[in-house]
């Protein structure tokens, strides 16, 4: 009964929802703002992506919001995950237990480089080529990625991951408040636009896209590895379980 | 608006400074352990000061000071609105951001990561929930949502046993509903009509489709209610208050209750213009009223007894708000801040007196007077203050509310909030009368606070004491605030001439 009544209120918020969106126009022009952005940000901020004129400059304020929810995001899992990073530590020799295929550590040497070479091509280029500090920090940390599954011994040191986000949240917020300092706004452009398509342009946008690069490269390989020690820690109970039966 | 560009007073900093001390910190702590501990503290009594002068400003010139981010105007650009109004809450929530901080420094002395993590989130959350409250952009003001309700998870879950696990994942599955509404809500509004400042929504708003203004309506309304307690969304309030660290349940009932609560009323005073909003925001506060009470009579903990008080406080808010006059927007303001100081001084005062009890049942204190005479005072002022007696600022809280309702004869509703108040008399009695004449099971031992948390409560009791006998140091500022969410024009036109 009470599932009854659950699918239908559920059926009965689809199809508002549905009856609402249906409404709305495909490609209809309604850019009061976004017209704004899109005819100004070569002109004004010397950005040739749009879209990181936007993310950056324009609603630069939300960009910072998000990179603390990451952040948080990866703190908050950290502080619920955190008794049993130790008791992976302790059973670091059951890593090493299953080692990963020939081929795919091979490749890993090779790949690797290349993926991280990726990943800073495309934040530090975020102001000219679609991509950003967003996407290329999550490839450097599927680079790392790959390191974790390839080989067993590879441990990511997380005092250097603390020091790296950090040391980007703190240019991130810094930039914004010397802003502030020479008399302008938080987050305003302070340094010469330069000249449109060229690497060195911009203002503040690129540096602020290179520290979100770094931040999201190091609170994802966090993450990332803060998951994977669980996954070990519930193998060696699975183990541990068997072992008890067998005896 | 001459403030606007100020190097040492900006609004910016009430989000940019804990923002760059949270990434600052795990640094700090390298550097020297105690900084984690005092840095916050300089940064928390600068940003109260903050306040102050701007609100007195705001108070004194009567223009609002409206600062643009990035160099661009609304609507291009984000912009934040300190005004009459939204000035007053955030100068609650500093206020209380600094005693929350003094209350809790000594907080986790010994273990250096616990610590680091507490005051780290301490200061997001006290950043998101200003955010929310300042901000003049409502994809900004989702933003600030988000912060404020992850590092609410994670306070949920600070003590990581299993009832905090499950309190903290109940939240996060409640509260992700609440983003997605939300952010559906601000989606169906941009499709419509371009733009995401609130300012420029509101004065576009009879362009919109009206079925999917008000699907748009009820989605935020929704989501924002998730997070200020509103019934029957409310399921993780009493899990998250229980199961969070003692300071944090002060923490959500002075701040990031105000903050949802604010968003509900800038929502459908402001953004939208039904007339129909003010009488749902009565029907749910009647609902959330009368649920919370009713429950709350029936707890055995003391902390969940304090949070259903917490949310029938909400209904009785969104009531007095709902009336849409100036006399019934002051009494939820007033009521509003007699909220986030009283029950920040129950919490306080509560989780000493049950410091040593696991489960925290109110039979675990009884006695507990005479080995914590100043404490139990502390929690007996509380107590006088939520109830409404004099000389406590909850007396005017509630005789401004009474008035409003007189003014629109409403006898019935008068005579609910008694009975309520009736209500509240007996099961906070209850545990006053447990504290004081009932003997020591001696289970349990009594903890004495050490002297900061001591002196944020004697505070905090004096600031309750001050404004009950003396209530025209605020009401001042209440009238004003009232007049200024009342006005719709206003708010707009002050966007706007920046």
């Amino acid at each position: 009964m009470k599932k009854a009544i659950a699918i239908i209120l559920l059926a009965f918020i689809a199809v508002e929802l549905f009856v609402v969106f249906y409404k709305i126009p495909f490609g209809a022009d309604r850019m009061n703002v976004a017209r704004f952005y899109l005819e100004n940000s070569p002109k004004k901020l010397g950005v040739a992506n749009a879209v990181t004129a936007i993310v950056v400059n324009f609603r630069g304020f939300d960009t910072l919001g998000e990179v603390t929810v990451l952040f948080l995001a990866s703190t908050a899992l950290g502080s619920i995950l955190f008794r049993r990073r130790e008791i992976h530590t302790r059973l670091s020799h059951l890593r090493t237990s299953v080692e990963a295929s020939v081929i795919v550590r091979i490749a890993g040497r090779f790949l690797v480089p290349l993926i991280i070479l990726l990943g800073a091509y495309v934040f530090i280029h975020g102001h000219l080529t679609p991509g950003g500090g967003f996407q290329g920090g999550v490839i450097i940390a599927t680079g790392f990625l790959f390191l974790l599954l390839a080989y067993r011994k590879f441990t990511i040191e997380h005092r250097t991951i603390t020091f790296v986000e950090s040391l980007a949240g703190i240019t991130f917020a810094g930039i914004g408040l010397i802003g502030i300092f020479l008399g302008k706004t938080f987050l305003e452009n302070f340094l010469p636009a330069g000249k449109l398509n060229d690497l060195l342009s911009g203002g503040i946008i690129p540096l602020i896209y290179i520290a979100i690069g770094f931040k999201v490269a190091a609170e994802l390989t966090g993450i990332l590895d803060t998951v994977l020690s669980i996954s070990i820690d519930v193998k060696q109970k699975e183990i541990e379980s068997q072992t008890e039966k067998n005896e | 608006m001459v403030a606007t560009n100020h190097i040492l007073v900006t609004p910016i900093y009430f989000i940019a400074l804990p923002l760059f001390f949270a990434f600052l910190l795990p640094l700090l702590g390298k550097i020297y352990k105690s900084f984690i501990r005092i840095v916050p503290g300089l940064m928390f009594a600068y940003l109260a000061w903050m306040a102050v002068v701007l609100l007195l400003y705001v108070y004194k010139t009567g223009n609002p000071v409206i600062v643009k981010i990035a160099g661009w105007a609304p609507p291009i650009g984000i912009d934040l609105v300190f005004d009459q109004f939204t000035g007053f809450i955030a100068t609650v929530i500093a206020i209380l951001g600094f005693l929350v901080w003094m209350y809790s420094y000594l907080f986790k002395k010994v273990e250096f990561d616990n610590a680091l993590k507490y005051f780290l989130l301490l200061m997001l959350i006290y950043a998101g929930s200003i955010g929310v409250v300042i901000t003049g952009d409502l994809f900004n003001q989702f933003v600030f949502l988000e912060i404020t309700g992850i590092s609410a998870y994670a306070l949920t879950a600070f003590y990581r046993g299993r009832d905090g696990a499950e309190a903290a994942f109940k939240y996060l599955l409640i509260g992700s509903f609440a983003s997605t509404f939300v952010l559906l809500g601000i989606l169906l509004i941009y499709t419509q009509l371009g733009t995401l400042n609130m300012a420029d929504i509101a004065r576009n708003i009879d362009k919109m489709d009206p079925t999917i203004k008000v699907i748009a309506f009820i989605l935020l309304f929704t989501g924002f209610g998730i997070e200020a307690e509103m019934f029957p969304l409310n399921g993780w309030a009493p899990d998250a208050y229980s199961q969070s660290p003692g300071p944090i349940g002060a923490v959500f009932a002075s701040m990031t209750s105000k903050a949802g609560l604010y968003a509900l009323i800038r929502l459908s005073f402001t953004i939208f213009d039904f007339s129909s909003a003010n009488e749902l925001l009565f029907i749910m506060g009647i609902l959330t009223l009368v649920f919370a009470e009713g429950i709350a009579l029936r707890q055995e903990k003391i902390k969940r007894m304090l949070a259903y008080s917490s949310i029938g406080q909400i209904g009785l808010i969104m009531i007095a708000f709902s009336f849409n006059t100036y006399l019934g927007v002051f009494a939820g303001i007033f009521l509003m801040l007699n909220h986030a100081l009283v029950k920040s001084l129950l919490f306080f005062s509560a989780s000493f007196l049950a410091y040593n009890s696991p489960h925290k049942y109110i039979k675990d204190i009884q006695g507990f007077a005479r080995y914590m005479p100043v404490t139990a005072l502390m929690f007996g002022i509380g107590v006088f203050a939520i109830i409404g007696f004099p000389p406590f600022s909850g007396f005017w809280s509630k005789f401004y509310l009474l008035s409003a309702m007189a003014e629109k004869n409403f006898v019935i509703l008068i005579i609910l909030v008694l009975s309520v108040s009736l209500i509240e008399l007996v099961y906070y009695f209850r545990v006053l009368h447990k504290l004081y004449f009932a003997e020591p099971t001696g289970e349990y031992q009594p903890h004495t606070p050490r002297w900061n948390a001591m002196l944020a409560m004697v505070l905090l009791a004096l600031i309750i004491i001050a404004i009950g006998v003396y209530p025209d140091l605020v009401t001042g500022f209440i009238g004003k605030a009232a007049h200024a969410i009342m006005d719709k024009t206003t708010y707009i036109n002050s966007v706007f001439s920046i």
